[in-house]
């Protein structure tokens, strides 16, 4: 700029640069009092950069930027419009009085700004249209004299602008406009961009006063935009250190996630989440059903780059039918959590058009009579809803990031767990050696002793007997006796701790002939009581034939036993076929027993009569019931006091037999 | 008593040891009957080793042994036995105090020819110490039983 020169038709202000070969000469009539000095417009200059300061948000920064650069200008209405990655435009601050509608918020396809303008609104900073209805002046000569071509006026303030800008200008009411390029590091970042309802008139020292406002701005957004994300990935940081709590607080980690669903979402700003772990799929936010969820897991671990942390702001480019769901999930980010198994964290974003609210109402009826097939804000804004169909927002980098560092978290908890459960086993292992081991010489050890006093005691009779009187061979059978039964309780305890270790082998068992087999055995026990047997033609089952003849020979012994006051005993067995299981049943008409006690019943050494009216050492039922439990079937009982006892078994029928 | 084998009884236990030879003083077998305290003193003497080197060649009818000895255990003695060429043929029954299933499946692995557990009922172990005592001393012999006329004889190994 070089200064205002008073010529014949009045007083203008004159600017110079250089364009190629040529020193290009611009005369800009100055209107009465538009000349000035930046002097004018220090003191709001000086208040924009003390506010600065005292911005803490970027979008505070925008919008102290909008509101001085009117102060100074007197537009009707400033924004600050900034471009995103793929250069559509979106109107992220606004200060304007009632002459000119809101666009806050409102959207802008890239095609709005093509390439090549955006490449000179980054060389020229600073554009003016005092008058959209201007008539535009051809340059005389047409050409260049010394270069033969035409001038190149790109940089020049008072050059012609487009039709088809002109056309949009008046389309949007507004004759005057100015715009102050955003510049940071060398990229277009926006645009602060002025209205007027009127035709206007900027003085150079006011432009020059927002190119400093425009150049300040920049610098303070490329310094906030750092800091904010050093910001945010501390806030990051704190989110996953509280997830991390979650998870601690868990036996299983999944479940602390699922408490802190807002930590999650937040942690890569997510409107939806699923954690995909062992064939579950538990779901958090908004997020697509579980089917779709399957399918995304599906597809995703068919990649063929598996890579740890996948990212996508348009499923649906990728993957074959993510329309469907794109309302919920345009957006994915993934990160396996298993190397084995499709394991997943998924965090979903909506399509961005879900988002976006516009402070002018897109319903609203056109004013100015436009049609609105014409060049005309809604029109971009409808323009700019199909470029981001079926696209969420961008994850951003520190966001990326971020869902990596949370997947080596949750990683090392899984291996963490997998090494403890193999600690455990290595425990359980050395621990039922250690029982293996006890047993064994429990059965060694503490069953000699008892054969020791049983062999002496009757030597001592067989031998001294014709020397004792009645009282001292009753004392010798009481040695011999007690010695005995706690012999026959150590094989019993024995026989029990074994029948947890002894392998199941499950062929089909005949168990009318088991029955029979049982009974000849017990034949001697009957002493030729008259007892009554009802047995049905039974089943066979699937079981192990040595353990299934202990479990029948233990329950007709009982029922034997139990029945001995009866006149006549009573005992049956029957069986039934669920479509599950085999179910075995015998029933009595003996002592029976109280249901109060029922639970007693199948337990260790528990006796529901005395020892002196019904002998045994307490572990029959037991290891009926674990014998039965080992085949992944049940033991069960009913009983009255004395009107009788029923006893049930089942085994799982063999799908395959 | 020229052809009656002796039967060779294993065992550490003093009390099982007496308790076992009154069984088989009761069982009235014409049998001598030699004692072993340890599997070594058990090898020793059937491969006529250390201590019995020389002695006169008369392998036992039945060689009953206990499972758990010092030094040198049942299982072992049996391998040995089992394992050698002139000895495989004595039968040897395990007279043990365990029911235990890896012991059992163990010995009949190395060849035992029975195994038995003991009573605690004195009777039950004297019917079973008889029934082994005439079985593989009296049955498997051609010889038939004949009844005693001298205390039973009782050597040490």
């Amino acid at each position: 700029m070089l200064g205002a020169v008073a010529l014949e038709a009045g007083t203008y202000n004159v600017l110079a640069h250089v364009s190629g070969p040529s020193l290009i000469l611009e005369f800009e009539q100055l209107g009465i009092g538009d000349a000035g000095s930046l002097d004018q417009v220090y003191p709001q200059v000086r208040a924009f950069l003390n506010s600065l300061q005292a911005s803490s948000s970027i979008a505070e920064l925008n919008a102290r930027a909008a509101r001085h650069v009117r102060d100074i200008t007197g537009f009707d209405r400033v924004m600050i419009y900034q471009f995103d990655d793929q250069w559509n435009g979106t109107v992220v601050a606004e200060n304007r009085n009632e002459a000119l509608p809101s666009y806050l918020d409102l959207r802008f396809p890239a095609s709005d700004i093509p390439a090549q303008a955006r490449e000179l609104y980054r060389l020229n900073r600073l554009r003016l249209i005092p008058d959209a209805t201007y008539e535009p002046v051809a340059i005389v000569p047409e050409m260049n004299p010394a270069t033969g071509a035409p001038v190149d006026l790109s940089l020049s303030l008072l050059r012609s602008v487009s039709p088809v800008h002109l056309e949009y200008m008046r389309n949007m009411g507004t004759p005057s406009s100015m715009s102050i390029s955003i510049i940071d590091n060398g990229r277009l970042w926006g645009l602060i961009s002025c209205h007027h309802s009127q035709p206007k008139v900027v003085p150079a020292h006011v432009r020059t006063a927002c190119d400093f406002v425009g150049q300040m701005l920049a610098m303070q957004l490329s310094a906030r935009f750092r800091n904010e994300e050093a910001v945010q990935r501390v806030g990051y940081q704190a989110i996953q250190s509280d997830l991390l709590a979650s998870m601690a607080g868990e036996p299983f980690f999944i479940d602390g996630l699922k408490k802190n669903r807002d930590g999650l979402l937040r942690l890569t700003e997510a409107s939806g989440a699923a954690i995909v772990f062992g064939g579950t799929v538990s779901r958090i936010g908004a997020c697509p059903d579980e089917k779709d969820i399957q399918r995304i897991v599906a597809w995703l671990s068919s990649k063929a780059d598996d890579a740890e942390v996948y990212a996508t702001d348009c499923l649906s480019d990728h993957m074959e039918g993510a329309e469907s769901f794109a309302e919920m999930a345009s957006g994915l980010l993934a990160v396996s959590i298993s190397q084995l198994h499709a394991s997943y964290i998924l965090w979903f974003r909506p399509e961005v058009i879900q988002t976006v609210t516009w402070g002018g109402d897109p319903s609203e009826k056109v004013r100015h009579g436009s049609d609105p097939q014409r060049l005309h804000p809604r029109k971009s804004f409808e323009q700019w809803k199909e470029t981001v169909r079926l696209r969420s927002l961008k994850w951003t980098n520190v966001q990326r990031d971020v869902a990596s560092a949370f997947r080596s978290t949750i990683v090392s908890i899984v291996m963490r767990k997998a090494e403890e459960l193999a600690a455990l086993n290595q425990e359980l292992t050395r621990s039922n050696k250690e029982l293996e081991a006890f047993s064994y010489s429990v059965s060694h050890d503490l069953r000699a002793p008892f054969r020791h006093i049983v062999g002496y005691a009757e030597m001592l009779k067989d031998k001294y007997g014709d020397q004792l009187d009645a009282k001292a061979t009753r004392y010798i059978n009481v040695i011999v006796e007690s010695a005995g039964s706690a012999g026959k309780l150590v094989d019993d305890l024995l026989g029990f701790s074994q029948m947890g270790r002894m392998t199941v082998v499950p062929i089909r068992v005949d168990m009318n002939r088991l029955v029979k087999e049982v009974r000849d055995v017990l034949d001697t026990e009957t002493n030729g009581r008259d007892i009554q047997w009802h047995i049905g033609d039974l089943h066979s089952v699937h079981g192990d034939p040595g353990m299934m003849r202990q479990v029948m020979q233990n329950l007709v012994s009982n029922a034997i036993k139990y029945t001995r006051g009866r006149d006549t005993a009573q005992i049956s067995i029957d069986s039934e076929e669920t479509p599950t299981e085999t179910i075995i049943s015998i029933k009595d008409n003996g002592v029976g027993f109280d249901m109060a006690y029922v639970d007693k019943l199948f337990g260790v050494f528990q006796r529901l009569h005395r020892v002196e009216d019904y002998e045994g050492t307490g572990i029959g039922l037991a290891n009926v019931r674990r014998i039965m439990e080992r085949h992944g079937g049940r033991a069960w009982a009913e009983g009255e006091l004395n009107k009788g006892a029923a006893f049930h078994i089942a085994l799982p029928r063999n799908q395959g037999a | 008593m020229k052809g009656l084998r002796p039967i060779l009884l294993v065992e550490d236990n003093p009390k099982d040891l007496e308790l076992t030879l009154e069984a088989l003083e009761r069982s009235q077998l014409a049998n001598e009957v030699v004692t072993a305290r340890d599997g070594v003193e058990a090898l020793d003497w059937l491969f006529r080793r250390n201590s019995h080197e020389g002695r006169e060649s008369n392998d036992p009818a039945v060689i009953l042994l206990d499972l758990k000895l010092p030094r040198v255990d049942g299982l072992q003695v049996l391998e040995q036995i089992k394992n050698d060429e002139d000895m495989r043929h004595l039968p040897v029954v395990m007279l043990t105090a365990s029911r235990e299933e890896s012991d059992l499946v163990k010995s009949y692995q190395l060849g035992v020819n029975a195994f038995v557990v003991k009573p605690v009922g004195f009777q039950e172990f004297f019917d079973a110490v008889r029934g082994l005592g005439v079985f593989w001393a009296v049955v498997n012999e051609p010889v038939p039983p004949r009844p005693r006329n001298q205390p039973m004889k009782v050597t040490e190994a």
